[in-house]
Order: structure tokens, then C-alpha cells, then sequence
């Protein structure tokens, strides 16, 4: 049996107001008098034992009896009493509840939101909390904030965990256990409750320094979502992919690899109910505001499906496509996409004449326009990619720069070049110029020789990434100054047999498809919520980006005329207005796959450790004060009741 | 309801014409032959010179000769003297508690009319009837003293028709007050409440001492017997200005009347060991149904 335990033990000196009660009670108490022949009789029945019993004694004396239970109940509820539940009486707990998109999913039609269910819970928490515990709340989502700090407030909690909303991003936990982290150097935190769905990722790169309590609510209902936006150029048009998924219906999929086998075993079955519970839907398309395509389409629980739309490329346009599901969908804000696509035109590259390896590779390529021309005519304000030996060219307006036999100043004390027999020993191989590049055997006439005791780490600490090394030195570099890409062959190809090797004019196109992706001319990508990517506009201006809800953000761009760092935390269209006139737009949409298939863990794994999920609800000491409070009121209105009714059974004469 | 104003057809206020004529043939049936010396209409136990025949004895030397049965003396040659049935005078006593407490639902008025059918009974019967009613504690109760004969019934009804009410005299020190004065055997009839925290077993014990065979009647009111009480009461006695709080009066109505047949049970128990008897009656039941059927059917009266 578990006996309760008293927070206020020194208030228990209330009970000494029962003498008083008492006393009082027989002084004031107002009995309606009754003039009767004699009292013989009636002191004979007083004197009588069983009228004189303990249990007569309170039977006759109902009103003083309603009074101390009364006093009893408000002093019981005065020294706190609470009823042990074998919980943790941690002192410090931060509550961490995940808000990000899975959280919005609604577990039936007409249900309520995953993060409903967990301020449900994080409500109980903050209803029993004791008086010697404060609570912090923290919103988890791709970042962590901050609701309230320690408090043992409770309306202050109440009021940030109603105002608490789901954010449409993909959830991450290091930021909030980082946070955490810090709010642990403060204060002493055992124990650390988080309240989630499950939809995290399962390996989180954390040490985790205190227990973390990982309460994982019921899963959601079904769901279709688009989880990817793209367009690929075309000759004359773009071709729109979209990809939509459907959910596992609220099963956890995190399976065992040893069971793998039984998988195989059951996949037949599987599909068979997968078949059963095909969901269809439909995607529209919409293109400047009017329905341009629509396709009905079947999907299996947990499979995805991707529909391709062919699009007019003839000028700018805005996409959006909708979702629209003909059964219930537990998550709505994956139901739409935005993608702008550019105005189609061919890409500008700069390339001087002397570079005539490099002219030639690029004159065979559709879309691409070369300057000068091969009269040594004709420029352009700027470029999207330029190809040169001159270190001066870097001054071109330009979003790409490929320079050869160049060494940049910034690193000139680092490396320098020799006329020697060089060759490449390693490359990146995954790196954008230097995909499906050959670079084994290729003969070098210039040895970039890097000076001693030159690491890499030493060109990382200028901005520079090592692509290709060679024996003595590095032979590629890389830079990305405000999003353009600046790669620099420290040794110059035309002192180099790599123009005649096949993989030169894939570098050539690497260049170009590079560019190309960098002007956003060859293909485009749905932009997921976070934050925006950088956009090129004017060098130190005032903008003013107005989300989809109204709210807007002032921002000023750098000297570069980059737009960084703005946060989009919303599915729509973000305007992005100058002095008040609008220069760009750029919808943001959920496409998180991992979001919308609202695919769960039942383990976290850290570092060191791996943390399951708790099915059951989380445990607190129950305060036992209301229970006497109320008590006491009821009491209360039952001595009222008994004092002001008529007393029954005198004689009305 | 009666009044107190006796009407120009109505001998008094206390009884009807009818009753009293009914009381006339009626007479009180005491349980032992309690007389005085003094001659009268009630029969003793001891040889008298009634006409009524009860028994011979032998002859002794000195007797009335008068008396002697010549002849049985003519069959046995031996003389034998008749004793005939000695008629001696018996005292009725009646004593009314006129306290206060008396003044509750016409107990009072229904313990004056037994008093005026006792006297009455007992003046016609030619027997000394005298009656007290007391008051306050410390006085003495009103008297009136022995008188006998039909001549003496206005004066009996008088004195109970003017007896007021209002007092704390207990009944059994108003037992007390009644023997300092009281002389001669007969019968008492008491006529109380019998509520009071005294003890009866001395007075009572003082007047079968006295001779005196008890007939004891105690009226109470409808309140009394069946009180419907509930809730926290304070009850003031209205003799003492005593008072007494009550809580969930209703829940204690069982054990009240537990007490008062317990009370009911004793004095009958105390009556009956001095071979008196005890009835306990209720004020509102009339004065014709006790008289000519209750203490008929109990053998008071005959």
C-alpha cells in the first residue's frame, strides 16, 4: 500500500483549530427551543449508554461532525499531501515536445493532431506538478526553442504549451538536446521527457549526459503527401516530376535486418492487403494560377508513386500542385507543392580565345552561348560561367568561374607551381566538375608543390577544398564565395594531356551543367521549408520577404547581393518585396519524405546508447489537495444546506 | 371543550349530568378493606352488626346473648353466637398534581374530572372523601377537608373546579405534604404526570404505611406518548426553566419511549408490590371511556 506524503507537514498545526471549532460550535449553536412538561424523561434518554456511544455522539452532532470534516479536509489540503506513484521527483525537467510536421497528423477523420495528444499530456504533467519541481517547455523541430524557462508557473506553462503550433518542417533532435545540454550547466537535470510520435530520426548524433525519457504517442491515420518537386529542361519545355507517398497507414516500420527472411516470407501477404488498401488520389497541376493538368492515380500503403507533367517552358512560371486524396489524410500540409520555374534561355559562358580546347568542347553543346564569339566580338553584362587562364577574369559577373593554370593569391604562400612532371594521384570523385572524369594517367607539365608542412586543413581554413591531389601538392581547388562556385586547376590544361583525353569534355559539361544548375536553367527543385537558399538580388538593400500567413521579415542583403538565412517555417508562397515592390517569390512546401510517411522508431539510437520508446503514459506524483479542496467545498454546501433548512418535526403551534 | 362556567342545567363543569347520574350506581372497588373504626357504609373484614349473616362461633361467656342461634342451640345443646358483617366508614384520598406540567394538553382538566368521579363516587357511598392539589414546592398544597354524604358533592366539585395550575410541587413530595395532614385508612388515588426526577418508592412505601391502598393514574399528554421530534432541539422544562439539548431529536424517539414505558413499568411494579394499582393514560381520551369502561374492565370500580 503506498501511504501518501505531505509537502507542507509544518501547516499541519491547522488541525488545532478543531478545539476552537468545538468549542465554539457548542457556544453558538442555535437550536429552536421547546418549552415540554418535563425534562425527566428526556434526561433519562441523554443518560442512556447508547445515546452516549461515539457513533450517537456524531450521528446527533451532524453539524459540528460537517464542520470538522470540513476544517479536516481544508487543513489535509493545506499540508499538500500527494499520493506517490513511484515517478521520478525530478526537480528541473525539461519536457521536450516535438511540433514538427508529423505532429499535425490527425489520427482518424475528425480526430485530433499528434501534438494535440502530446499537449494533452505535457498538460497533466504541468496539472500535477509539485512545488518543488519547475518544468521547461521546449519546441523540437528542425530547431530547438525555447518556450519558458524553469517554473513552476502554471499559467505560464498553460499559456506557452496553448500557443505552441506545428511548425511544417522535418523534425531533428540534436539542437534541442543540445539546448538542453546548456540548460543542464545551470540547473541539475536527471531526466529529460520528450513527446513525439515517433517521426525522428532514428541515429541521433548526441552523448547523452542525462536519461532521457522517450514518450512515443499513438500513431496517425493514413497519409499521402508529396515528398519531392523537380523539373528537368527539356529541348523546348520542362519536365515536371512529382512524387507523391503514401504512408504505412501508423505502423512502425523499423524492422529487424536478421528478419529479413520472414519479410520475404510475408511479402506476398502484404501485398495482397496492400492492394486491398489502395488509396487513390488526384494531382492537380496549376501553372500561373490556372489548372493546366490532372492525373488520377492508385497508391499502396507505404509505396510511392511519380508522375511526370510536361510544362510549357515558354517564359517564367509558377507551379503548384495539389493533392487531393479521396479517402482520409492525416497530414494536409503536404498536400501542396510550389516550384518556379525560370525563363528559358540559352546560358552565357565566357571563355577566352586562347583557350581553344575548351571553345571547342563548349561549341558543341545545345543551349549554350560562348563569348566572344570566334571573331573576338561580343560580351555580356554578366555570365553564368566563366572558363579562363586570366587570374583578372575573376572580376567578371559571373555565378560559375573554372580557372586554369591559375593560383589564387589567397593560397599563393601555400603552394606554388613548378615546371616538372606532375601527376594526379586522387580526385573527388563525387565532386560536380569532376564526375565520370578520368583523371589516372594524365600528364602534367606543371607541379603545384605545396610548401612545407601544408596540410589540407590549411587550404580548408582559407575556404578552399581540396578536389585533386597530386604527389607534391594539390592540383584542383575549390571555393564557394557567396554561392559562386570558383573552381581553380592550379595547372594548366593546355600543359596537360587532359584535353585530349576523353574525360575533357565532360569536364567541359560538368562545367556547364554546373552552371546551368547554378542559374537554375537545366532544372529546378521544389523548395522544402527551413530556410530559404540565397538569392541573388542587389548588393546591400533593405527587403522585405511576407510569408504566406501575412507575417513578415525585413532582411538586407550582403555585399555579395546574396539573400540568406531567411527562414520560411510555412508551407505557401514567400514574396519578396523591395521598397514595396515585388521582385521575386518562391513557394516552399513540406517534401520531406520522412514527414509525410509518418514512419515511426521505437528506438533512438545514440552514440552509446540506444533509448526505447515508452508505451506507457508518464508517471507523476498525484497532488491530493483539489481532491480535499473540493471536498471540503461539498462539505461546505452540505453545512449550508443543513443549517438554513427548517428544522422539521417541532410543533407549528 | 369544557368550560368553566357551569350552566344553569349542569351540576358542574367537571362532569356531565349524565356521568354523574351514571356515577351514582357505582361505587370503588378497593383491592383490601382498608376502613376506619368509625361506622359506615363500607363492609369490614371484622364481625359487625350489619344484617348480613357471615359466620358462627362458640358461645363465650359475656356475649350478647341476642345473638345466640336458638336454633342450632335447640339441634346440638350447644350455643353457638351469629357474627353479622361490621360496615365501617373507608377514606378516600384524592390528591391532583396541579404543577405546571399539568397544564399540557388537557391533562390537568382530565385529572380534576377522575378526581370529581373518585369523590364523587366515594361521597355517595357514604365515605369520607378530602382532596389536595399542590402548587409550588415549599407551600402547602389547597386541602379540603374530609367531608362525607351526598350533601358534600358541591362543596368536592367547587374545590376542584377552582384549584389553579402552575407550580413546580413534585408529585412525590406532594405524597409527603398529603400524609403530614392526612389521618384514617381508605385509599388514595393519585392523579399525575408522575414526571419528576424524585424517587416514588418512599412515598409510596409511606402511604400503604399509612393504610392507605393506592390507586395511582398517570395522564399524559399525546406529545408525551408519541413525541415527533427531529433535528437539534432545546427543550425547557417548563416547571424549572431547566433546559436540555437535544440533537437528532428523531433519531432518539426509540430510546424515549423506551424510557417511558421503563417509567410506566416501574411505578405499575412499585404500585402492585404495595397492592395498590397504577394506570397510564392519555389526556386526550374522554372522561366517560375511562370511567365506565377502563377502570370498569380493570376492576377500580364497580
Amino acid at each position: 500500500m503506498t501511504w501518501p506524503d505531505f509537502l507542507a507537514l509544518q501547516n499541519a498545526w491547522l488541525f488545532l483549530l478543531l478545539v476552537p471549532l468545538v468549542i465554539l460550535y457548542f457556544l453558538k449553536l442555535k437550536r429552536p427551543r421547546l418549552e415540554i412538561p418535563s425534562l425527566a424523561l428526556w434526561r433519562s434518554v441523554m443518560n442512556d449508554q447508547r445515546v452516549n456511544s461515539p457513533f450517537q455522539k456524531f450521528k446527533r452532532n451532524l453539524l459540528l461532525l460537517l464542520q470538522v470534516l470540513l476544517l479536516a479536509c481544508l487543513a489535509l489540503a493545506a499540508i499538500q499531501p500527494i499520493l506517490p506513484t513511484g515517478a521520478e521527483r525530478a526537480e528541473f525537467l525539461p519536457v521536450l515536445i516535438d511540433c514538427s510536421a508529423s505532429m499535425g497528423a490527425l489520427d482518424e477523420p475528425g480526430g485530433g493532431t499528434r501534438l494535440a495528444a502530446a499537449k494533452k499530456e505535457v498538460r497533466h504533467l504541468i496539472d500535477n506538478l509539485l512545488p518543488s519541481q519547475r518544468l521547461s517547455l521546449i519546441a523540437v523541430s528542425s530547431t530547438a526553442r525555447r518556450l519558458t524557462d524553469f517554473t513552476d508557473n502554471k499559467r505560464v506553462l498553460r499559456k506557452a504549451l496553448e500557443q505552441l503550433e506545428v511548425v511544417p518542417v522535418a523534425s531533428r533532435l540534436e539542437d534541442a538536446l543540445r539546448m538542453t545540454q546548456a540548460l543542464a550547466r545551470t540547473v541539475k537535470v536527471d531526466t529529460v521527457v520528450l513527446f513525439t510520435d515517433g517521426n525522428v530520426p532514428a541515429i541521433v548524433d548526441f552523448e547523452l549526459p542525462f536519461k532521457l525519457n522517450f514518450q512515443k504517442l499513438p500513431a496517425a491515420g493514413q497519409n499521402l503527401g508529396i515528398t519531392a518537386v523537380s523539373a528537368r529542361r527539356a529541348r523546348d519545355r520542362w519536365d515536371l516530376f512529382v512524387r507523391v507517398e503514401a504512408s504505412h497507414g501508423g505502423v512502425a516500420v523499423a524492422k529487424p535486418a536478421s528478419d529479413a527472411a520472414s519479410a520475404d516470407a510475408t511479402a506476398g501477404t502484404e501485398a495482397a492487403a496492400d492492394a486491398e488498401n489502395e488509396q487513390r488520389a488526384t494531382v492537380q497541376l496549376m501553372q500561373n494560377g490556372k489548372l493546366v493538368a490532372s492525373e488520377l492515380f492508385a497508391i499502396s500503403p507505404g509505396q510511392s508513386q511519380r508522375l511526370v507533367f510536361p510544362v510549357d517552358a515558354a517564359g517564367a512560371s509558377s507551379l503548384e500542385i495539389r493533392l487531393l486524396p479521396e479517402g482520409f489524410d492525416a497530414l494536409e500540409t503536404d498536400n501542396t507543392a510550389w516550384l518556379d520555374l525560370p525563363v528559358s534561355r540559352d546560358l552565357a559562358v565566357y571563355c577566352p580565345l586562347n583557350l581553344s580546347s575548351y571553345r571547342h568542347a563548349l561549341r558543341g553543346m545545345q543551349n549554350v552561348a560562348l563569348y566572344p564569339d570566334d571573331n573576338g566580338d561580343g560580351s555580356a553584362a554578366s555570365y553564368d560561367l566563366v572558363i579562363s587562364d586570366r587570374k583578372a577574369d575573376l572580376d567578371l559577373d559571373a555565378g560559375a568561374f573554372v580557372l586554369t593554370g591559375v593560383v589564387p593569391d589567397e593560397v599563393a604562400r601555400l603552394v606554388h607551381v613548378e615546371e616538372s612532371l606532375a601527376e594526379v594521384v586522387d580526385w573527388q570523385r563525387s565532386a560536380p566538375l569532376l564526375q565520370h572524369v578520368l583523371l589516372t594517367e594524365v600528364q602534367i607539365a606543371d607541379q603545384p608543390i605545396a610548401a612545407d608542412d601544408v596540410r589540407d586543413r590549411d587550404f580548408e581554413e582559407l575556404g578552399y577544398e581540396v578536389l585533386a591531389h597530386g604527389r607534391r601538392g594539390p592540383l584542383v581547388l575549390r571555393k564557394d564565395p557567396g554561392g559562386r562556385p570558383q573552381y581553380f586547376l592550379l595547372f594548366h590544361t593546355d600543359r596537360s594531356t587532359l584535353p585530349y583525353r576523353v574525360g575533357f569534355p565532360i569536364l567541359v559539361a560538368n562545367a556547364v551543367q554546373l552552371a546551368m544548375q547554378q542559374a537554375g536553367l537545366s532544372e529546378a527543385r521544389g523548395q522544402p521549408t527551413g530556410i530559404l537558399p540565397p538569392i541573388n538580388l542587389k548588393p546591400d538593400t533593405d527587403y522585405r520577404v511576407v510569408g504566406p500567413n501575412g507575417q513578415a521579415i525585413a532582411e538586407r542583403t550582403s555585399a555579395d547581393g546574396l539573400l540568406s538565412g531567411v527562414p520560411v517555417p510555412n508551407v505557401g508562397r514567400y514574396v519578396i518585396h523591395e521598397g514595396g515592390r515585388e521582385v521575386a517569390a518562391v513557394g516552399v512546401s513540406l517534401l520531406t519524405g520522412s514527414e509525410s510517411s509518418l514512419d515511426t522508431v521505437d528506438r533512438l539510437q545514440f552514440p552509446e546508447l540506444a533509448v526505447g520508446a515508452s508505451s506507457e503514459l508518464l508517471k507523476s506524483d498525484k497532488p491530493l489537495w483539489p481532491f480535499f479542496a473540493a471536498l471540503g467545498f461539498v462539505l461546505l454546501l452540505a453545512e449550508w444546506w443543513y443549517y438554513q433548512k427548517r428544522p422539521s418535526g417541532l410543533p407549528t403551534t | 371543550m369544557m368550560t368553566n362556567e357551569t350552566s344553569p342545567t349542569r351540576f358542574t363543569t367537571l362532569l356531565d349530568n349524565a356521568v354523574l347520574s351514571r356515577l351514582e350506581r357505582m361505587r370503588l372497588a378497593p383491592r383490601r378493606r382498608l376502613t376506619n373504626r368509625s361506622r359506615g357504609e363500607h363492609q369490614s373484614g371484622k364481625g359487625g352488626a350489619s344484617t348480613e349473616f357471615v359466620d358462627y362461633r362458640d358461645y363465650a361467656p359475656g356475649d350478647d346473648m341476642r345473638y345466640v342461634d336458638w336454633n342450632i342451640f335447640s339441634r346440638l345443646e350447644r350455643p353457638f353466637v351469629k357474627l353479622y358483617r361490621h360496615e365501617e366508614e373507608m377514606h378516600v384520598v384524592l390528591l391532583v398534581d396541579a404543577s405546571s406540567s399539568m397544564q399540557f394538553e388537557g391533562k390537568f382538566e382530565l385529572a380534576r374530572s377522575l378526581a370529581a368521579a373518585f369523590g364523587l363516587m366515594g361521597l355517595l357511598n357514604v365515605e369520607r372523601v378530602s382532596a389536595y392539589a399542590c402548587h409550588h414546592q415549599g407551600q402547602e398544597p389547597l386541602f379540603l377537608p374530609p367531608c362525607s354524604g351526598r350533601v358534600s358533592r358541591k362543596r368536592l366539585f367547587e374545590f376542584l373546579e377552582t384549584i389553579p395550575v402552575g407550580g413546580d410541587f413534585p408529585i412525590d413530595a406532594a405524597i409527603d405534604a398529603l400524609l403530614r395532614r392526612h389521618r384514617g385508612r381508605g385509599i388514595v388515588a393519585l392523579l399525575s404526570d408522575f414526571l419528576t426526577f424524585g424517587n416514588f418508592e418512599k412515598p409510596l412505601n409511606r402511604l400503604f404505611s399509612a393504610g392507605l391502598e393506592i390507586l395511582a393514574v398517570q395522564i399524559l399528554g399525546p406529545t408525551e406518548m408519541n413525541p415527533e421530534l427531529t433535528g437539534d432541539i432545546r427543550f425547557v422544562d417548563c416547571e424549572t426553566g431547566h433546559t436540555l439539548d437535544v440533537s437528532s431529536a428523531g433519531d432518539l424517539l426509540g430510546i424515549y419511549h423506551e424510557h417511558r414505558a421503563a417509567l410506566e413499568e416501574e411505578l405499575g411494579i412499585l404500585c402492585r408490590q404495595r397492592n395498590g394499582r397504577f394506570l397510564s393514560l392519555s389526556s386526550q381520551e374522554p372522561v366517560e371511556t375511562v370511567l365506565f369502561d377502563t377502570l370498569r374492565r380493570k376492576g377500580w370500580v364497580r
